[in-house]
């Protein structure tokens, strides 16, 4: 189920009131384990048999790598665990990618082929607990966790319902140690976490999804070609829209946590404030980018083996994260573009290493940081390279026959928004949200959640799943 | 776990700044601030917001009713996979979902039909969808509006194919939604969605942007997808003056690029006339009977559809090729005179009327056509 919707609110009722009713502590995580199974079935009850396999292989490999003696069998038993979520996650996600590149392929080399035909449905977010998983295995294999002293504990650190489907993408160590001791959230943190939860429905229900999901579609999924206005008011749209999709999604996420006791990660840390693609790397989906970095990027040479070594594994982990977002060309060209991006600032930074810019420059490269990520979002939002091509095209007032397509109302309320979350985002970069409320009046922040919480209701939304979750 | 506030510059760190190492159970900070206070405030005023809102949309002319949602056409498309799939079902546009009755036909005719159809959508997606659903064997009452129909023009297509996909979450937020919110809040429907108010506010024009006013609220509906003009279309001159405005747009315009020109737009409305052929087809296989319908429409709207759609090529064709009884409302002095507000749909009380008056002619059409 997807937390914008009457059916998470009532079962997230249930569920806060059976976790505090005074019942043992296996039992209120057997509860939790159970919702969570819940929560996951009730997009597509059989994609719950995934999840079992995905959560038994990565258990198992675990408990006979830790008894393992010799490294090469510890080695076979992680290379299992690495075998069978990415083959899981390569059949449902790239399955359908990977036989139409290969028809091309062949066809390209005078063989005809064709790629069978066959339905393949993604599982919600079989990315999210696949790579959670993994690095359950990795980090004990990497002797970085101790394995968990229950397949119960386990069990529950994969499946734990706010974080199953979208990320933060939580680390063993992050989260097993939390169902080890009982936990109850304090009335300050039930009521934090409500306050949380209001804030991420916001962004999804009020900013994505009625104010500036339109604008894009408008635009990315029209026929006309755009001139330059409506070509950077969309994307920007987009890059708002993904924002507060995403960030509201995760927010949403702590909030639920929290109000059950537990703590979750950031995954963001107001990235539209980023003076540079390291800098907004470690402000963009920080669960995900760093999972990349610990995994792929460090085992890869990471800046241990020399320039060349270091690029190379950069681009390739920049490549890889494209793909993971979603089986498409456009994705790659997205991961190439922040390679490239993270490439060129790497040799800037060589280049003028002391140079200490202003805050007025600074201010300028973070709207520079900005506009570049916004235009790699292209690649992310675009169908095709077609479309992609247009849009860029439009951005830099070379299109032809462009036309207006949004109207004034479009127009205003995304520059709106859009200045609106860079201007807090920029207030923001050096503290977290916490550190900025505890500042506030008590009346403002009461006046602000009513308000937020009102146009959640009169927004109404149409419980729109979250864009992370096709990923 | 207090936040340290004295902590200039403090920011929590993450995995971002641990590489390459366990990273530990999360910290998370409170603010600390009278949390329960602030709650209390918020959600004091978070109602009188509301009902303030609900005042305002009552005030418009607004009353509680069911929403025409995608689970609400599910649930009663369910009931032909149920068990029902014997009864005798209604598919049209919007003219036939508020312009045909119920409680009505079931008065008039002993049985009370399913009401699937969809407004601004061309009626073949349900037809192909019974067509290829061995449980319906029923009777088919299936809407012709010409400018939907022989466009295949589906505002709500999403809403068939979904009913294939609904996931049990979006069934109990269906349930929910219905017994929870749809009864008691006038506010509670698209037409009064944030977003949507928002937009039809008087913004200045965008040189080269046509401002295309989308359809307003028309209808009330219930429970189980009966529905009837909004007594504010029938008796608001203002509004009904702005509903026939949209209706106007279309009338005005340049055809759409897939219509216009006369070749195109026979090519088009030949696909539809084959679409339905092909799914009467399989219906008809499987004992099913069916019949036209053409709703009355007046005014601006009839002409427009007179010039665009004439019968000759369209309706009459369409019979013809499908092999299938039709009720043009030209035909039947009973289907005729009826008071259409804003041209295009039935008054509540002429819905009921015009209803009294098909359901005899549709049952001497089904009794009298025989069974394949």
């Amino acid at each position: 189920m997807v937390f914008n919707s009457l059916t998470f609110v009532m079962f997230f009722v249930v569920v806060l009131a059976l976790h505090s009713m005074p019942f043992k502590w296996t039992t209120k995580k057997v509860n939790l384990l159970v919702a969570s199974y819940l929560f996951y079935a009730a997009w597509n009850p059989p994609f719950i048999i995934l999840l079992w396999i995905s959560t038994v292989v990565d258990w198992y490999a675990a408990q006979k790598l830790v008894h393992a003696e010799k490294p090469a069998a510890r080695r076979a038993w992680m290379l299992l665990s690495v075998v069978a979520n990415l083959g899981m996650l390569s059949y449902f996600k790239y399955g359908h990618f990977l036989l139409e590149n290969f028809s091309l392929l062949m066809s390209h080399i005078g063989v005809a082929y064709q790629a069978p035909q066959f339905d393949i449905i993604l599982p919600v977010g079989i990315s999210f607990y696949t790579f959670a998983t993994m690095s359950y295995t990795l980090d004990i294999y990497l002797r970085r966790a101790e394995p968990a002293k229950n397949f119960l504990d386990y069990a529950l650190f994969v499946t734990f319902f706010p974080h199953l489907v979208a990320g933060p993408i939580m680390r063993p160590t992050e989260l097993v140690p939390q169902f080890v001791e009982p936990r109850k959230a304090t009335p300050e943190m039930l009521r934090f976490g409500l306050a949380l939860i209001v804030l991420g429905m916001f962004q999804k229900i009020v900013l994505a999804d009625s104010f500036l999901a339109s604008a894009a579609e408008m635009v990315y999924d029209g026929r006309g070609a755009p001139g330059a206005l409506d070509a950077w008011i969309a994307t920007l749209a987009f890059s708002g829209q993904i924002f507060c999709d995403f960030a509201g999604y995760s927010t949403t996420a702590i909030g639920v946590a929290m109000c059950l006791g537990f703590a979750m990660p950031d995954n963001f840390r107001f990235p539209y404030a980023a003076v540079g693609f390291s800098d907004f790397w470690r402000r963009w989906h920080i669960t995900l980018s760093t999972w990349l970095r610990d995994y792929l990027y460090i085992p890869l040479g990471g800046n241990r083996h020399g320039e060349a070594r270091l690029y190379l594994a950069l681009v390739l982990t920049m490549l890889l994260g494209g793909l993971w977002h979603g089986a498409s060309w456009t994705f790659v060209v997205w991961g190439a573009l922040h390679g490239t991006y993270l490439v060129i600032e790497r040799l800037l930074r060589r280049q003028f290493g002391g140079y200490q810019p202003g805050a007025f420059t600074l201010f300028l490269f973070g709207l520079l940081t900005f506009a570049l990520v916004n235009i790699a979002w292209v690649f992310f939002r675009a169908k095709t390279f077609g479309k992609a091509w247009q849009i860029l095209t439009g951005m830099f007032g070379a299109a032809d026959k462009a036309a207006p397509i949004l109207p004034t109302m479009q127009l205003v309320t995304v520059a709106l928004i859009i200045a609106g979350i860079v201007f807090a985002h920029w207030q923001l970069r050096n503290r977290t949200l916490e550190s900025a409320v505890a500042k506030v009046h008590p009346i403002v922040i009461a006046v602000v959640l009513a308000f937020m919480a009102f146009a959640i209701v009169i927004a109404q939304g149409d419980s729109n799943a979250f864009i992370y979750f096709q990923f | 776990m207090n936040l340290q506030t004295d902590r200039p510059g403090f920011i929590r760190l993450t995995a971002s700044d641990r590489p390459g190492m366990a990273q530990p159970v999360p910290e998370r900070d409170i603010p600390a601030r009278p949390w329960g206070i602030i709650l209390l405030i918020a959600t004091i005023m978070f109602v009188i917001l509301v009902a303030a809102w609900e005042h305002y949309w009552r005030d418009y002319g607004a009353t509680p009713s069911y929403q025409n949602s995608k689970g609400a056409w599910a649930d009663q498309r369910r009931r032909i996979d149920q068990g029902e799939g014997n009864t005798l079902v209604l598919i049209g546009s919007s003219r036939v979902l508020f312009g045909l009755q119920l409680p009505v036909w079931e008065k008039a005719g002993g049985e009370r039909p399913i009401q699937l159809s969809l407004e601004g959508t061309t009626p073949l997606l349900a037809v192909e969808d019974l067509a290829n659903d061995a449980n319906f064997n029923g009777r088919l009452v299936i809407g012709v509006a010409p400018d939907l129909f022989f466009s295949g023009f589906a505002y709500r297509g999403d809403v068939v194919a979904q009913y294939h996909t609904q996931s049990p979450s979006q069934r109990v937020g269906y349930w929910l939604s219905k017994h929870l919110l749809e009864p008691y809040f006038a506010f509670y429907d698209p037409d009064f969605a944030l977003d949507t108010v928002v937009k039809r506010q008087a913004w200045p024009p965008r040189p080269g942007v046509r401002g295309f006013m989308p359809v307003r609220k028309l209808m009330v509906a219930d429970a189980n997808r009966n529905a009837h003009m909004w007594s504010k279309v029938e008796n608001d001159p203002v509004y009904q003056n702005m509903a026939q405005r949209i209706w106007a747009q279309r009338f005005a315009g340049p055809p759409p690029p897939m219509m216009d020109t006369p070749e195109k737009m026979q090519a088009l409305v030949s696909k539809q006339i084959g679409r339905a052929a092909d799914a009467i087809a399989k219906l008809r296989k499987r004992g099913v009977q069916v019949v036209f319908i053409r709703m009355p429409s007046a005014g601006d709207y009839y002409a427009f559809e007179q010039k665009a759609f004439p019968r000759a090529t369209t309706w009459d064709v369409l019979l013809q090729k499908t092999n299938t009884p039709g009720i043009h409302f030209e035909d039947y002095p009973q289907l005729q005179g009826y008071t259409l507000p804003e041209w295009s749909h039935l008054s509540h009380a002429e819905a009921d009327r015009f209803t009294a008056a098909v359901v005899p002619i549709v049952q001497q059409i089904f009794a009298g056509a025989p069974k394949q």
